[in-house]
């Protein structure tokens, strides 16, 4: 990287003062020195990490990790096992329904809350608390809740409702949804407080101007402020995807990957196939093809934002 | 400006009916969200006996509040009956260090990124965020690798470096974001009176960042509070996090469950976040009503 | 990068032979042992803690970290442990596993110990194999819980009018049939893939313990596609068909409440269930126990047992405490103290369980392993990762938790996955 000439790519040289030589080639260096080592340690720890896992795909290695080569060994074996299968379609199901049922959730809250209600820091507080217990501890209380001997099925029949039905979690067909309604329950709360940061971040003067034009309240929202938070939008979606690929401990206490198969993970086939059967190469493989799956989101997105900055640049 | 935003927002000025509905409706969905909390803390106050002879759902027949005092200082985990309230220390000393460094780290990284633009900037950024999608399964046998490079194996500081690198992550992508939104002008105005990288992220950029910086802690502290995997493969003994603590008051094959007391745990343990969730929360407002974006 | 791998740490480890006698060279030590395991907490916790005591008491060091929680993190605690060059001086590893992990890090020959102690005359014959992989001992086991145990709800069974633990499948089905009659969910297994596992084992440890051991611990693939093992399947659909839908993936203790009660009936479940009912305020009498059915008539013993590995140490004081630790597990005082905290039987089969403090289901299942080792009916379980590799374990309870609860898998597809699964993961 040309350090030198790199902090001013982005903005127009300007006039500085000119003061003492040194102190302005230290100034320029000063930076580059804050600037880089942590955006360097963090580059490095996801290259190094994903080329190191990468490698250890190609290996016999089992229980401890070994440099011989195997081919794509691992890879045919995994692609072929019906565990593997399982949990790449219930990713696509699952990673859909949380992202679409979670933003919906959190915008929805962050609007509500946005009402000038009374109480407001207790309502945000009360949709918050989930992310602050541990995933171990509220997927077993969800477990609970949902399974229909003890929890809300039994709960509500107890009051007199008696053909009350509400079994998702002991259904092979629909378990999965119980994944995502207490994966909504624990994110929903974070995204609201993004949304909210975005709607009350917006210029003030924005609502002034499209009140006098005699728009209603939906109007505003629609109109001014969904526009104005189309950062937080992404930011949102990049946070729950990522919370959807990693979702590892919310299903171990919540099904533990049952009934069944049902609800399998690839995260809990990474960990099952790397940690419990002792399976290192086989478990990398595994957790490659689910960086690469990752990419196949990622890359559209990132060639769109580039698409948008040139023409914008363009335009501009 | 703020009033005249609120005002607005508030149909309930002209509308009582869809006040009524706004009410209703956050009522409706803060049922669905305490439902979980309302068992724990049930549960919290019955005994183990009273749970295990009717159901892990219910009234408690009689309160038995001294799970609480178990719990925080008596109840025996990992041969050490001082219950979880050692490892309620050790997880302060894990995760305000890390939190406080990577919130910073991130800070600055995610103002190098999204205002002094450099050649790459998009790739790095791009890499940096890569990084937040990275299981934590897949992570652990090269930290163990790094770790004992480093000579940091059991020990509060390996965690430390641990959550302080995959942090850096999270916080720069929350904070580039963020920081994309301060306008060019701003900076350009401040460059023409001659003012540095640091002048500006100082005397510019700090200022404006409050909520992120509030959503950004509160990110980093719930999620290092609540890690289990690393806090248990990475130190042992006396020196493991909280949550280490709580999975051994969990059920495993041959044990009676102790859900009573570790109910009461899980709240005690869950206090520290929930505190930052209602302070920061006010800060978070109080920034925004300061002025926040323009 | 980089540069350590299993054969680095085999040559490293190896350059410690040269000096194993140093512990003598510089006189007495203080014993001292750094162990793993996951026991923290309730009994299993107790149990622990009260041999560390006694290591004391014998002049010891002890120094145990637990790691809570699932097997799979206590593993994880070990290998980062080996990796970085620094194995406790014992951890808790059970099954084949000691023979894997063995072949990673080196271990203590402990065969002079074994033998000044006389124990592996008093070990049955399938088990010791399991800690002496390559003909010397390097782990020994501490203490043993029979699967196959039948649990029956005393108030369920007053509802039928039947007062006799089921001996064969059939009379187990007949009686299952009544308590359905009468509105009772026969069987309050959980639904965990472990518990299905199990279940599947005592049916066909049940049907035929000689067609277990060539099916479930030889892996003969005639035996596996064998009518014995189909019939185990059948056997697994009744069970699936009586048990609550909603025990899916739930511990069976969360059910434990209703079992008592006589809304279930009969629980298959290991020894230790004992302790846990206890536990939850019911006693002896609420439910009454025994071996599982076993079509032939004489005891079977589906044996689950847990166990010590140690790692090769450097260091004097460690060698000594692995000395001191080895002798008291294989004590006849530590056997009983320890068996009588956690509810399971002890190893050695020369103990007298007469006296006071053991309880009749503990004697019964030590009277039974006496006699199934005696009829060459006592196997190791797979659902507890005796029998196979974690890695083979994994694959067969994979297919045995799907065919539980699918219902639209038949016994005969049930039958032909397992022995594809074998053959594949082999």
């Amino acid at each position: 990287m040309p350090a030198g000439t790199a902090a001013v790519a982005g903005v127009p040289p300007l006039a500085r003062p000119a003061p003492a030589r040194w102190r302005g080639w230290l100034g320029r260096l000063a930076p580059h020195l804050v600037l880089w080592p942590p955006l360097l340690v963090s580059v490095l720890h996801v290259v190094s990490f994903t080329a190191y896992t990468t490698w250890i795909s190609f290996t016999p290695s089992t229980l401890l990790p070994e440099y011989d080569w195997v081919g794509v060994q691992n890879y045919v074996s995994v692609l072929n096992s019906r565990n593997w299968k399982i949990a790449y379609s219930n990713l696509v199901i699952y990673g859909c329904g949380f992202v679409l049922l979670t933003t919906a959730l959190g915008l929805l809250l962050a609007v509500l809350i946005d009402q000038r209600i009374r109480a407001e820091n207790l309502f945000r507080t009360i949709f918050l608390y989930p992310m602050a217990v541990s995933f171990v501890v509220t997927g077993t209380v969800w477990a609970w809740l949902l399974n229909p001997g003890i929890g809300i099925q039994h709960l509500v029949r107890g009051f007199g409702w008696a053909g009350f039905r509400f079994d998702w979690l002991v259904d092979r067909e629909m378990a999965i949804y119980t994944i995502v309604i207490a994966g909504a329950w624990q994110a929903s709360g974070f995204a609201m407080a993004l949304f909210l940061a975005g709607i009350r971040s917006v210029d003030a003067d924005l609502y002034r101007a499209a009140q006098i034009d005699g728009a209603g309240p939906w109007r505003i929202y629609r109109r001014v402020v969904l526009p104005c938070i189309g950062p937080i939008f992404i930011a949102v979606l990049v946070i729950l995807l990522q919370f959807a690929i990693k979702t590892f401990d919310l299903v171990r206490a919540l099904t533990g990957g049952g009934p069944g198969l049902a609800t399998q993970l690839p995260t809990l086939v990474v960990y099952d196939l790397m940690f419990q059967r002792g399976l290192l190469g086989r478990g990398a493989a595994a957790a490659v093809m689910l960086l690469l799956s990752l990419l196949v989101v990622l890359l559209p997105y990132f060639a769109y934002a580039r698409w948008r900055k040139r023409r914008e640049a363009r335009h501009g | 400006m703020a009033e005249a935003k609120a005002a607005a927002l508030a149909p309930g000025a002209r509308n009582p009916l869809g006040r009524g509905v706004v009410y209703a409706v956050l009522a409706v969905f803060a049922v669905f969200y305490l439902a979980p909390l309302v068992v724990v803390v049930l549960n919290s106050v019955r005994t183990a006996q009273d749970i295990g002879a009717t159901s892990v759902i219910g009234w408690p027949r009689e309160l038995a509040f001294d799970n609480f005092s178990r719990a925080w200082g008596s109840y025996c985990i990992a041969q050490t009956c001082a219950g979880i309230a050692p490892y309620m220390w050790n997880s302060f000393l894990l995760v305000v260090p890390a939190t406080i460094i990577s919130t910073l780290l991130g800070a600055l990284n995610g103002y190098s990124v999204a205002l002094w633009r450099f050649r790459g900037d998009n790739w790095v950024f791009g890499l940096v965020t890569l990084g937040v999608f990275l299981p934590e399964q897949m992570k652990l046998i090269p930290w163990v690798l790094v770790l004992r490079e480093l000579g940091l194996t059991n020990s509060i500081s390996g965690l430390v470096l641990i959550h302080v690198v995959q942090g850096i992550s999270f916080t720069t992508l929350f904070c580039r974001n963020y920081y994309v939104a301060i306008p060019a002008e701003l900076l350009k105005a401040a460059r023409i009176d001659g003012a540095g990288y640091f002048r500006i992220f100082w005397r510019i950029v700090l200022p404006l960042s409050p909520p992120i910086l509030i959503v950004t802690v509160i990110w980093q502290f719930t999620h290092i509070w609540n890690e289990f995997l690393y806090g248990v493969t990475f130190t042992s003994g006396p020196q493991q996090p909280v949550t280490a603590a709580l999975i051994a008051l969990s059920v495993s094959v041959s044990e009676a469950p102790q859900y009573g007391v570790q109910s009461a745990a899980v709240l005690l343990a869950a206090l520290p976040t929930l505190l930052v969730y209602l302070f920061g929360g006010k800060y978070f407002l109080r920034g925004l009503t300061a002025g926040a974006v323009k | 990068m980089f540069t350590i791998d299993r054969r680095g740490l085999m040559a490293g480890a190896a350059s410690l032979l040269a000096a194993p006698h140093l512990a003598r060279a510089q006189g007495s030590v203080k014993p001292r042992l750094t162990l793993i395991s996951q026991w923290s907490a309730g009994s299993d916790g107790a149990a622990i803690t009260a041999l560390g005591r006694v290591f004391e008491q014998e002049g010891g060091v002890w120094q145990h970290s637990p790691v809570p929680g699932f097997t799979t993190e206590m593993m994880n605690k070990l290998r980062a442990d080996i990796l970085a060059g620094n194995p406790p001086a014992a951890s808790q590893l059970k099954g084949p596993e000691i023979a894997a992990w063995s072949r990673i890090a080196p271990t203590v020959d402990l065969t002079e110990e074994v033998k000044a102690a006389g124990y592996e005359e008093v070990v049955a014959p399938d088990l010791a194999k399991l800690h002496k992989p390559q003909g010397k001992w390097i782990a020994l086991p501490l203490q043993i819980y029979r699967t196959n145990t039948l649990f029956v709800s005393s108030k369920a069974m007053a509802r039928v009018g039947a007062t006799e633990l089921p001996t064969t499948w059939e009379a187990f089905n007949a009686l299952a049939g009544k308590m359905q009659a009468e509105g009772i969910t026969p069987v309050a297994n959980g639904g965990i893939r472990w518990d299905d596992g199990m279940k599947f084992e005592i049916a066909l440890a049940g049907i035929s313990p000689a067609a277990y051991r060539k099916a479930i611990m030889e892996l003969d693939d005639d035996a596996l596609r064998g009518p014995e093992v189909l019939a185990a399947f059948q056997q697994l659909r009744r069970f699936a068909n009586w048990m609550d839908p909603a025990v899916a993936g739930q511990h069976y203790s969360v059910f434990l409440p209703r079992f008592i009660k006589g809304e279930m009936g009969m629980l298959m479940m290991g020894g230790w269930a004992q302790g846990v009912i206890r536990h939850n305020g019911f006693d002896a009498g609420d439910y009454m126990i025994g071996q599982a059915p076993v079509d032939n008539g004489k005891p079977a013993f589906v044996l689950n047992a847990d166990a010590f590995i140690f790692w090769r140490s450097k260091e004097p004081d460690l060698q000594a405490g692995q000395k001191l630790f080895a002798k008291l597990v294989m004590s006849k005082r530590v056997q009983e103290m320890y068996s009588k905290t956690t509810g399971s039987i002890p190893v050695r089969t020369d103990m007298d369980l007469s006296g006071e403090g053991w309880s009749e289901g503990q004697r019964e299942a030590a009277r039974s392993l006496n006699e199934s080792v005696k009829a060459n009916q006592a196997v190791l379980s797979l659902a507890h990762n005796m029998a196979q590799s974690n890695q083979l374990t994994a694959a067969m309870i994979d297919v045995l938790t799907e065919y539980v609860h699918n219902k639209a898998v038949t016994p005969e597809q049930g039958r032909q996955r397992l022995a594809e699964a074998v053959e594949s993961a082999r």
